[in-house]
């Protein structure tokens, strides 16, 4: 318990300095700015904001980074109670009761709900990184490079498993990201790959015009392309007190959501997303009168927003304890991390208590200033909303533009990710998943180096991954989630082939 | 026997997985293999590769065996403007200047956008000019030429 404590507080004796405030204000307003636009999600506004970190020192460019994830999820609600239009798609299930909110004019306690909800939840999520931390990134030590082989594999294939959408496309997505990231200088033979003889790729595809590509381009690409029909609630957004009734009926939802949250956040995969969706379905079987859900409930939006900001807390955890991300955007956490020199795994807490601990005080502290600075702001949102699209995406291309230029003060980081903003946009249209390519992308070195370091080190015994008991563990649940996920596609494929050629 | 496409996106994606899995495969070949104990620069991409192309020719075979909603149609318009922008920027940055870079990205951007108002683009254009030189120049002192003469 006292080391905890000792712990918290060095964590927040780095993250009340005034820089670092500042930084966490920054982060949590340009997080949030971005996130309120439609069609953004905390991917692409990460990926945008990303190169404005480069130039500061890690833990301020951390903590700025966990700012604007945090204002991204909180942006995307507001947009999703204000326009029914979900920033991310965690924000799906908010749009369903929080708009109808907003029509009967309660959009403002639905946005206050919303916002206590979060930070109820993320105060919850930062003192359990605070405890668990430490214990599991001593586990973390315990592993060699089979477990952590085998811990990318399972990392993989449970984010597959649980996203939505076709598994083998998904599966493929990962390869091809995994081939993306070895592109470029091989450590061990010195032999550029793929460079194609130019020499910007002999260091490897950066993974700034990869993520502004795919998700900044490639999303805008497709926005475009729908309607641009959207009725903005923004007259009605009024007082944002909540009402005691208000209060009353949301504790039960939050509480729960923080719970339901917390454990899908530690899961690899699209934590957040399942997160929300499995509290509202609760909160709905829990309800009294579960038919006002649709028409304005506000533990539609109290349960899921805590569920979502928990998992969101909750998601850090493996990337800080073992290193290792777990989604689209702890991989991007993790390029960042390796851009500023830092090296993510369990050596984080040991070698650099400072940066660790920082930024999870600086987490916690993100979560406060979103609630009470950004709660006044609304009425900026609101008028920021009310810019149409076609004046507000030439703004967002030439700021990813500029950000990809900055990354080597290069155009061809530029003209990567116009490539693969191509790439990004067709491969969407034809149902593949851009999220698990980045993951693969980001761990696909890393997968290479500790292949090759446990078959060097097993001497080319390959069952090693296997007769090693931590790393066995791993991959037997990896085949478990695959044959689960993969037996019912299968027999609902056979049916509908079966039903095809009875015509 | 005919065949019938039933799943277009999956008959796409299908072939598009194969050419890229096919292509790292085959570029892999011209780096020396290694063994399974001291792995060479081919090894890993090797196996990556096939299994994309192996994976890919699955997603192939399924698009004549199962349905699915047909892609939503390419809008040629947004596509070809969005990426046209950006690569008129990179072209242009380095010699014409971040702020010359700027104004072609914002227009040519804004035509590939529902209603193109040229007045809207010109102004929108030039707000975006001041903003990015107060910020990238004034503020952060990033090194960019900005003007072709600077």
């Amino acid at each position: 318990m006292t080391e905890l404590i000792q712990h918290l507080s060095l964590g927040f004796s780095v993250a009340l300095t005034m820089q670092n405030l500042m930084y966490c204000f920054i982060g949590c307003f340009l997080g949030t700015l971005i996130g309120v636009l439609p069609g953004i999600g905390p991917v692409a506004t990460i990926a945008m904001l990303l190169p404005i970190t480069f130039n500061l020192p890690p833990t301020p460019a951390l903590i700025m980074l966990a700012g604007i994830y945090y204002g991204a999820s909180y942006g995307g609600s507001t947009t999703a109670i204000l326009v029914n239009l979900p920033g991310e798609s965690s924000s799906v299930v908010t749009c369903i009761d929080g708009y109808q909110m907003g029509r009967q004019g309660r959009a403002g306690p639905a946005l206050a709900i919303a916002a206590l909800g979060s930070f109820f939840a993320g105060t919850v999520g930062t003192l359990l990184i605070a405890l668990f931390g430490p214990p599991l990134a001593e586990l973390a030590f315990e592993f060699g490079a089979a477990e952590y082989f085998s811990m990318m594999v399972l990392g993989l294939v449970s984010a597959v498993v649980l996203a939505h959408g076709s598994l083998i496309k998904a599966v493929c997505m990962i390869l091809v990201g995994l081939l993306l990231g070895i592109v470029g200088t091989d450590v061990n033979s010195g032999i550029a790959r793929y460079s194609l003889g130019i020499s910007e790729l002999s260091d490897g595809i950066g993974f700034v015009s990869v993520a502004m590509g795919m998700f900044g381009f490639g999303e805008i690409i497709s926005n475009l392309e729908q309607g641009e029909e959207r009725e903005v609630n923004t007259s009605k957004v009024g007082s944002l007190m909540p009402t005691w009734t208000d209060l009353k009926m949301s504790f039960g939802p939050i509480v729960r959501g923080t719970a339901l949250g917390t454990i899908f956040g530690i899961l690899p995969g699209s934590h957040t997303v399942i997160a929300s969706f499995s509290s509202y379905t609760l909160e709905k079987k829990l309800a009294k009168d579960p038919s006002r859900f649709g028409k304005g409930a506000i533990e539609g939006v109290a349960g899921p927003e805590s569920a979502n900001n928990a998992a969101a807390q909750t998601s850090f955890i493996p990337l800080l304890t073992l290193g290792i991300p777990t989604g689209a955007v702890m991989a991007l956490m993790v390029g960042a991390m390796t851009i500023q020199g830092i090296a993510p795994g369990p050596q984080v807490m040991t070698q650099k208590p400072d940066l660790f601990w920082g930024m999870i005080a600086s987490m916690w502290v993100g979560n406060l200033m979103l609630v009470i600075l950004n709660l006044p702001l609304i009425g900026m949102w609101v008028q920021f909303l009310k810019i149409p699209y076609r004046v507000l995406f030439p703004g967002i291309i030439l700021f990813c533009c500029i950000g990809a230029f900055s990354v080597n003060n290069s155009p061809a980081e530029v003209y990567l990710a116009g490539l693969f903003g191509v790439f990004g946009y067709f491969a969407s249209k034809w149902g593949c998943e851009p999220g698990p390519l980045l993951l693969g992308f980001v761990l696909g070195p890393l997968m290479e180096e500790n292949l090759r370091r446990a078959m060097l080190i097993s001497r080319g015994d390959a069952t090693v991954f296997f007769t090693r008991p931590i790393s066995c563990g791993m991959l037997i649940v990896a085949i478990f989630l695959l044959i689960i996920i993969v037996l019912p596609q299968i027999r609902k494929k056979r049916a509908e082939v079966v039903y095809e050629s009875a015509d | 026997m005919a065949l019938k496409i039933r799943s277009m996106k999956d008959f796409s994606a299908g072939l598009m997985f194969i050419a890229i899995g096919g292509l790292f495969a085959m570029g892999a070949s011209q780096y020396p293999m290694g063994t399974a104990v001291r792995m060479g620069p081919a090894y890993f991409p090797s196996i990556l590769g096939w299994g994309t192309v192996a994976l890919g020719f699955m997603v192939f075979v399924e698009s004549f065996l199962v349905d699915d909603e047909k892609p939503t149609p390419v809008k040629w318009r947004p596509l070809l403007l969005v990426i046209a922008s950006v690569m008129a920027f990179a072209a242009i940055v380095n010699t014409g200047g971040l702020i010359t870079a700027t104004v072609v990205l914002i227009i040519t951007a804004a035509l590939g956008g529902h209603e193109f108002k040229l007045k809207e683009a010109i102004i929108s254009a030039v707000l975006m000019s001041i903003t990015v030189w107060a910020i990238f120049d004034k503020a952060l002192g990033l090194p960019f030429k900005l003007f072709p003469w600077s």
